[in-house]
């Protein structure tokens, strides 16, 4: 297809466009319909670390395994009891704050 | 160009503002600028149903309010609103399928009549008579102005592609519509 074809071609389909489209009414039927913008996630996050953490400590309040890691954990050394520990807290605080983003969403 | 970056600056300006402060009016404002041409172009893409068109750009529209943190700024606002509203036209046709079917008879000739309104309706009925892709390209590379890297954007198609179908469809109306041409040409 030669220059001038493919120019007359797009004049054609330039013509042949209507352009946009008159609002009638359109905005505000879409305005009136516009949800609420979710606000942001700000207090998801620490309330989840939170009651993971309580949820954690109230399990293994029965068993001697805090005992013991709480108290290495004061004496500085991170012995077995304590490293179990922290890492039962911790994956316990994320599935809270998965938890609670999911419920969210 | 100048202008297309003076709006593409507004665009930014209002979705920052409709972002920052959850600003319905600001977001009022941008459906104000663009509802007309997403209108145009689902208009073009579903000839034939206005009703269906309105709900779609209604879509359109829902779902760039509740994506605007998602746009970035890396196409502008008016491409990124018709990608979604492309994206929106595409699931709209998936759920009745087979109204849009890529037609052949690529030699045929359309008789020519000797009055423009003619030209215009065989102008129409040739594009139908394009493939799917064929027509959304031409759409919106001619009609909708975009260049072809955003036409690729929207269309979620390669740039070689889009260049590729733009070539073809002109030639296919080239050919279908060269009575046309040809009493342009005698007179």
């Amino acid at each position: 297809m030669n220059e001038q074809h493919d120019s007359s071609i797009r004049a054609l389909l330039r013509e042949n466009f209507d352009g946009p489209v008159a609002d009638d009414g359109f905005c505000d039927r879409v305005m009136r319909q516009l949800p609420a913008r979710r606000r942001a996630r700000r207090w998801q996050l620490p309330a989840g670390i939170l009651t993971g953490l309580v949820a954690c400590l109230w399990h293994l309040s029965s068993t001697p395994l805090i005992r013991a890691g709480w108290q290495d954990w004061m004496q500085g050394s991170i012995s077995h009891a304590s490293a179990i520990m922290l890492l039962a807290v911790m994956a316990t605080s994320l599935l809270a704050s998965w938890w609670a983003l999911a419920e969210v969403d | 160009m100048g202008d297309q970056d003076a709006e593409a600056r507004i665009d930014q300006a209002l979705v920052a503002r409709a972002l920052l402060g959850d600003d319905k009016y600001a977001f009022a404002q941008l459906l104000r600028r663009h509802q007309g041409m997403v209108r145009a172009q689902l208009r073009r893409l579903l000839p034939d149903d206005e009703a269906t068109v309105d709900d779609l750009a209604q879509e359109v529209f829902l779902q760039a309010w509740r994506k605007l943190d998602q746009f970035r700024g890396a196409a502008r606002f008016s491409t990124w609103l018709y990608r979604i509203a492309y994206t929106c036209f595409l699931q709209a046709n998936r759920r009745k399928a087979g109204t849009l079917e890529d037609t052949g008879g690529e030699h045929e000739v359309l008789p020519a009549a000797a009055r423009t309104v003619d030209l215009q309706l065989d102008l129409e009925r040739a594009m139908r008579r394009l493939s799917h892709a064929e027509r959304g390209v031409l759409l919106h590379c001619v009609q909708l102005g975009l260049s072809h890297d955003e036409a690729a954007y929207v269309l979620s198609m390669p740039l070689g592609t889009v260049k590729s179908h733009a070539t073809r469809g002109k030639a296919k109306l080239q050919n279908w519509l060269s009575a046309w041409q040809e009493i342009e040409t005698n007179r």
